[in-house]
């Protein structure tokens, strides 16, 4: 793919506007909501808090925490699916793809109606566990077979897990009515009504695996110019691999823990990303980070002004989003081979 | 003795060849059918002997055994049964055209158009409009969105990657507009739109049964007549047109014969997963892939299967009736692990 | 070779035959029982018949029915009140069997398991010769329900005195619904005239769920406050079921004089979680009810699910308690 930024110096420089934007609208998301509050009222709940000051609780323990858990969460998703794409060697791999929005929901769902469960905290460990699962699994289905794995085979078994999960989580969920409204705001993914303890004991998990995401940009370069090459080169693959499987699975695993099923940034981000700075995963996973925090944030101030005062499930606003975004590509990139095969 | 038996119509132009083994499968498989529907016919909260189903079929039953036959079991297993044929041959045609295993209705769309549209009449006619129409709307809901993925996926020519593909991201898209019409809608529409989404043939009518009848004897037989042209697609598309079969018009109408038949079984029994994937894997693994064997053979894989399911879920947990999706599902997907670890080397 | 094809052809148009002949057998089938043979009782001809007009049409009922199954929530209640214990009802939503303020009163009564798909077949058992249901919930087995006996079906599930007028009207029980409405006005003046100044304080309905906090706008507890003159705010009033609320923001929406909190407690699943982290929260204490102390937390069964007029009487008398009138 060609890409639009050649230089260094040129990349960073985006780079660098790019975390501008995500900040600025980091403070929008704080400022702007059913309750209006001025950028003045933000900066000083900053400076000099006052409990008694509706405005300032609501900066402190509402807005601050749900534009944390956006940005964040964006950009995990983001950077999940470049290494995803990058990894199955398909620009249609994403979190959601592989069903691991859909895994994770199908455990928790089986962890409430039979585990006893009964807190939010306890719930994010099941839906980490179930993230899990769901991921290896398609990633074991997708890869059997003499050809490996192929991007047909790869969406096909990620979207027949998905299908399985959705099918028995829905079973559950027809025996009992009145549990069932409950779960569907988490199904449809959101950051909303969420403190900041719940991510705590994610961070760590998010953290390691977003260093160990930058880290491997030469690595994941190596690997993408083929197996062959890479092992040539004196790549340990199955080392690279499984590195990257696991900072996948941390990366996703936990924004699904956390945030529900918010499907589709992690497709099209990485799309957005490579369209700037081309295949080099060194810049392609920064990027990804960013923007994914930018599309979060956007979709996140949107949700809350569409249906007030309720809000739109975030998982829905990306979807809606990245569902046509995802044909469009199926368009694209199999324009040519689709022929052929 | 021919081990092969060739069925040809009069002018020639459309041929089977079926093997004995077809033959003796199928028969055991009607044999199985007929039994699973007397059998089914006997179960539920309480069981009628079979002298009594037989006299109150006769029509000398007693008042209580014809209205739980006539009215309540006879339709359902009926339906049943349609619906598993219906939605199994839907399934046989689909991954023979898209030459991928893993093809089935509710995977590429298909099923996902009629749950917009089903989940969309649910919420916005509230009762106003009878109840009747669901089945309208929702087959409606999957003939246009399987026309915009056919529409999408075409480029010079639909090819079976992109189709596939294209399938996916529009049902992505439909599952996101019908979980924002959930999140939406009042609460006792979301549990209706729930059920419907499971699958379930609880509370089947004769009148399911003769809106969906029509469509399997039109489409099954239509499917038979295609068989043909659905082994030639399997060969790919090169190989296809080297055989001089018009790819694109035959794939046209093995789509559309997909679409009428899942769109049919969906619309009266809402979104049952799993068996359009399943029920034409079994068939293969007895009968081998040729279609003229394989269709009828999943037609009554399918049968068989939805049966089981809808009577487990009648009986098993009285008296909670449960929707038969749930047990598709439950039934369909350690098969379904088994089938792609199975079929690595394809 | 040319007798097996013609074999295999009468094969296939035999399968045929005998699904066409299955649609057609069925046919007749539905005919007997579609019009049930009116059974021949001697006294049916002095039974009055009654021709109830329902959500469906209208339904033939003969004289007293003595078994009655009852299908939604809200017509269990009812007929409990008007003296008439259901020989199958469907399982309550918690609870279950049945609501801890009706249990003792359901000895015996049959299960007919899930209000969103009741049993048929259990129905067809217990003969019984008066269906309550609701369009809402049983719109498509009408016909079936039909068949086994006369059934009537409310609109909705909530509205709690169109199911007691329906019920009292198919279950001639009308002088049972006459006591019972002269009884609940009686009871209606005496908590205006007691309230008097009181009732200006508006009352707002919150219900915690594990994952989101609702407003509740209309619904069976809205309904009762609303006849008994109790006085909501504007913004908690609409056509609307009333609104989720997922960020902690939005508490002051639930801004009111008065709070009833209608949260089921038995569940385990999250939901008091939720209630401990938005209530704890400092704009929760900020809202008026808090702050007067006046926030109540009510029995869910009797608030929300059960939509009968004995729920009605029993939050009447928590009202009482709250309101430390008498």
């Amino acid at each position: 793919m060609r890409s639009y930024i050649h230089k260094t110096f040129v990349k960073a420089i985006g780079l660098a506007i790019g975390i501008l934007l995500l900040l600025l609208l980091f403070v929008a998301s704080i400022a702007w909501g059913t309750t209006p509050i001025s950028f003045q009222t933000v900066i000083e709940s900053f400076l000099h808090y006052d409990g008694s000051s509706d405005a300032h609780v609501i900066i402190q323990t509402t807005r601050l925490p749900r534009a944390i858990y956006a940005a964040l969460i964006g950009g995990n998703l983001a950077v999940a699916g470049a290494l995803m794409q990058a990894l199955t060697r398909n620009p249609l791999a994403s979190p959601s793809i592989f069903g691991i929005n859909s895994g994770a929901v199908f455990f928790v769902v089986l962890a409430l109606a039979f585990l006893p469960v009964s807190s939010m905290d306890q719930l994010i460990w099941v839906a980490f566990f179930g993230a899990g699962v769901a991921a290896l699994s398609v990633y074991f289905l997708g890869s059997l077979g003499r050809d490996g794995m192929t991007p047909i085979k790869i969406v096909l078994a990620g979207s027949a897990m998905s299908a399985l999960f959705a099918s028995f989580a829905q079973g559950m969920l027809v025996l009992d009515e009145s549990g069932l409204q409950n779960v569907l705001f988490w199904l449809a993914g959101s950051v909303a009504g969420k403190d900041l303890d719940g991510l705590l004991p994610v961070l760590p998990y998010m953290l390691a695996a977003g260093i160990l995401a930058l880290a491997l940009g030469q690595a994941v370069n190596i690997l993408s110019s083929g197996e062959d090459v890479a092992k040539g080169l004196g790549q340990k693959t199955v080392l690279v691999k499984m590195a990257i499987a696991a900072a996948v699975i941390l990366l996703a695993g936990s924004s699904v823990a956390v945030a529900g099923s918010i499907g589709f940034v992690g497709l099209v981000i990485p799309h957005i990303a490579r369209f700037f700075v081309g295949v080099d995963y060194r810049w392609v996973i920064p990027y990804s980070a960013v923007l994914g925090g930018i599309l979060l944030l956007i979709a996140d101030i949107a949700a809350r002004f569409l249906i007030m005062p309720s809000e739109m499930p975030l998982g829905v606003m990306t979807a809606l989003v990245g569902a046509p975004f995802f044909v469009y590509t199926a368009r694209k990139e199999y324009r040519a081979k689709g022929a052929a095969q | 003795m021919n081990r092969l038996f060739t069925m040809r119509s009069k002018t020639g132009r459309y041929s089977f060849l079926v093997d004995r083994k077809t033959v003796v499968i199928l028969t055991v498989l009607f044999v199985c059918t007929v039994a699973g529907l007397i059998l089914s016919i006997q179960a539920g909260s309480k069981t009628i002997s079979f002298g009594d189903v037989v006299l109150t079929l006769l029509g000398q039953g007693t008042p209580d055994n014809k209205l739980v036959i006539g009215t309540l079991r006879m339709p359902r297993v009926i339906l049943a049964v349609l619906v598993g044929a219906a939605l199994s041959v839907s399934g046989a045609l689909l991954q023979g055209v898209v030459r991928n295993p893993l093809a089935s209705p509710d995977i590429i769309g298909i099923t996902g158009g009629a749950a917009f549209a089903a989940v969309a009449f649910i919420t916005y006619t509230a009762g106003a409009v009878s109840v009747r129409w669901l089945p309208l709307a929702a087959f409606c809901g999957a003939a246009l969105v399987s026309a915009l993925i056919y529409f999408l996926a075409w480029n010079k020519g639909v090819t079976s990657t992109r189709l596939v593909l294209i399938g996916i991201g529009v049902a992505a898209t439909t599952s996101a507009l019908t979980m924002l019409m959930l999140v939406l809608s009042p609460i006792t529409a979301a549990s209706k739109a729930y059920i419907w989404m499971t699958g379930s043939i609880y509370g089947a009518s004769w009148e399911n049964v003769y809106s969906l009848l029509p469509w399997v004897l039109i489409f099954i037989p239509l499917a038979l007549l295609y068989a043909r042209s659905v082994n030639v697609q399997e060969l790919g598309d090169d190989m296809a047109r080297g055989l001089g079969a018009s790819v694109q018009l035959h794939r046209v109408i093995l789509l559309f014969i997909s679409v009428a038949l899942a769109g049919s079984a969906v619309a009266v029994a809402g979104a049952i997963g799993f068996i359009g994937l399943i029920a034409p894997h079994i068939a293969r693994k007895l009968v081998g892939s040729a279609h003229g064997g394989l269709i009828p053979v999943a037609a009554l894989i399918g049968s068989l299967m939805l049966l089981l399911a809808d009577t487990v879920a009648r009986t098993l947990f009285q008296p909670q009736d449960i929707p038969a999706g749930v047990f598709t599902a439950s039934i369909g997907a350690p098969f379904f692990i088994y089938l792609l670890y199975k079929n690595r080397n394809q | 070779m040319i007798r097996s094809q013609k074999w295999s052809w009468l094969l296939i148009a035999m399968l045929l035959s005998v699904a066409v002949l299955a649609g057609c057998g069925g046919k007749q089938q539905e005919a007997a029982p579609a019009q049930p043979a009116p059974e021949p009782t001697k006294e049916a001809d002095k039974q009055d018949v009654r021709v109830i007009k329902h959500a469906m049409g209208t339904t033939e009922v003969k004289g007293t029915p003595q078994k009655v199954v009852t299908l939604f929530q809200g017509a269990t209640d009812t007929a409990l009140l008007l003296g008439v214990k259901p020989v199958g009802a469907v399982e309550s939503w918690i609870e279950q069997p049945w609501y801890n303020y009706i249990k003792d009163k359901m000895d015996g009564v049959t299960n007919l398991g899930n209000e969103n798909q009741p049993n048929i077949e259990a129905i067809v058992s217990l003969h019984p010769d008066l269906i309550i249901a609701s369009k809402t919930r049983h719109e498509k087995i009408y016909d079936q329900l039909s068949a086994i006996a006369p059934t009537v079906m409310t609109e909705e599930v909530h509205i709690w005195k169109d199911t007691l007028s329906l019920s009292a009207e198919a279950m001639n029980k009308k002088a049972e619904e006459a006591k019972f409405l002269e009884e609940w006005s009686k009871k209606v003046a005496d908590f205006k005239e007691k309230m008097g100044d009181k009732l200006k304080l508006q009352v707002g309905i919150v219900d915690f769920r594990p994952d989101h906090a609702r407003i509740v706008y209309t619904g069976f507890s809205a309904l009762v406050l609303d006849e008994l003159g109790i006085s909501r705010p504007m913004n908690q009033k609409g056509e609307e079921w009333g609104v989720k609320l997922t960020s902690k923001e939005n508490i002051s929406q639930m801004d009111a004089d008065i709070l009833f909190d209608q949260t089921s407690t038995t569940r385990d699943d999250g939901r008091m979680d939720l209630r401990k982290e938005w209530t704890e929260h400092p704009l929760w204490k900020n809202l008026r009810a808090v702050k007067e102390n006046r926030v109540f937390a009510v029995d869910t069964a009797v608030w929300n699910n059960g939509s009968g007029p004995l729920a009605a009487l029993g939050m009447v008398d928590d009202l009482y308690e709250f309101y430390q009138l008498k």
